[in-house]
């Protein structure tokens, strides 16, 4: 998803010191291409493999250069860059944009923005913003909760006892992250992040008791901003035909495109939830880890059975 | 996407001065509740259950926002005549 300049510059002025200097007509730009690009070669007159969808910043070698330069080639060497029509122009270490780049910004309609930071640290900072900002995200139905230190999304129809089941396990230890609606975003690691939305967080809706504050209840230790999302569990009633999944094989589901592990817990009366979903989640970990108790007991059987069977 | 019996879609708009705030939103939830359909409420490309109260806040239905309800299973249109019927009474406020 391309950012527009208008988002960045909401973003980031503070984070990264930046402010615009004219345009702000067009913030509604995009930037295409998730990075950041010194035309220090362009402005040479050298355009083969040119980053026009990048944003473009002047840094200290590029003003140095176009110093140099008399005002009427200062200006011919700068507009090439504006005819690509980059989505923007970052002026760094709070320099004054020579005239003719103003005027090129004005005349090709490109934002002109500029930063109190030295033009390296600006990159880093600047790129890592742009990949939070355009990050892939959504919102999903479930309650996130962090069952000891694993990121667990409790799925389920409405009334199977998502929210009841969260409850026990703040209980016993967990911190809720978000109550019944989840937003998630996939950061640059290739993992999934969940949040809650702000206007409901760190509210639960219980059947019967209402809604509820769960830091006044229950303490700061029972919350957490966000958490990452190692699994999901889906509550659902107990059906006979259940009995096949014994085995307890690994099945996935697709959040924002990742494959994240996925385990169908069957619900019927007198089976303790909260404990069966912290079970689930320490052993999936433990599976990570290495360590498949179902695999393993079977390896022991197997073993038993070898050595008693008839030769 | 076309209606049938099973899979009906309706555009309400939020006519409350409060909008859906906690009571409209129990409200709702206690009628979708009463339906074996799957509803989901919400706006363009956003949908929540409209069986949870928590789901239903965050679509943020202030006066004036137009919400698209879909029901799908047996019950879809019973269901959707009365949901029409709250957005219609204004969830009973003003």
């Amino acid at each position: 998803m391309a950012i527009t300049l208008k988002e960045l510059l909401d973003a980031g002025g503070e984070r990264l010191s930046l402010e615009l200097v004219c345009g702000e007509k067009y913030l509604t730009r995009t930037i295409e291409e998730n990075a950041i690009n010194r035309p220090g070669l362009a402005l040479t007159g050298f355009f083969q493999y040119f980053a026009l969808r990048r944003l473009q910043i002047f840094g200290l070698a590029e003003f140095t250069y176009l110093k140099s330069l008399e005002p009427e080639e200062r200006e011919a060497r700068l507009r090439p860059i504006f005819e690509k029509t980059v989505p923007g122009i970052i002026v760094a270490r709070n320099r004054n944009p020579p005239p003719e780049l103003r005027a090129l910004a004005e005349e090709y309609q490109t934002p002109l923005l500029r930063t109190t930071m030295i033009t390296s640290h600006f990159i880093n900072e600047c790129t890592v913003l742009i990949e939070e900002l355009s990050a892939p995200r959504g919102r999903i139905a479930g309650t996130m909760l962090n069952i000891k230190g694993i990121g667990v999304l409790l799925q389920g129809k409405a009334g199977i006892g998502k929210s009841e089941t969260a409850l026990s396990l703040i209980e016993r230890g967990s911190s809720l992250v978000s109550d019944d609606v989840t937003d998630v975003i996939r950061n640059s690691h290739g993992r999934i992040v969940a949040f809650a939305n702000d206007l409901t967080r760190f509210h639960m809706e219980i059947r019967g008791v209402g809604i509820v504050h769960v830091p006044s209840l229950f303490g700061m230790g029972a919350i957490q901003q966000e958490t990452e999302l190692d699994m999901v569990i889906r509550l659902h009633l107990y059906q006979p035909e259940d009995e096949a999944e014994r085995d307890g094989k690994l099945a996935e589901i697709d959040v924002l495109d990742l494959r994240i592990p996925f385990y169908d817990l069957p619900v019927s009366p007198g089976r303790d939830m909260a404990n069966l979903v912290e079970t689930t989640a320490l052993n999936h970990k433990l599976k990570v880890l290495g360590h498949d108790a179902a695999k393993e007991l079977d390896e022991k059987v197997i073993g038993r059975f070898l050595k008693k069977a008839e030769k | 996407m076309m209606d049938t019996p099973d899979s009906i879609s309706r555009e309400f708009t939020v006519e409350n001065e409060y909008g859906i705030h906690a009571r409209p939103a129990a409200l709702l939830v206690k009628t979708a509740g009463k339906f074996s359909c799957e509803i989901l409420i919400g706006k363009k490309g956003y949908e929540v259950s409209a069986k949870s109260i928590m789901g239903l806040l965050t679509i943020e239905g202030h006066r004036g926002a137009k919400l698209c309800v879909h029901a799908t299973g047996e019950d879809a249109g019973e269901a959707m005549v009365e949901i029409a019927d709250l957005f219609e009474k204004k969830f009973f406020e003003d």
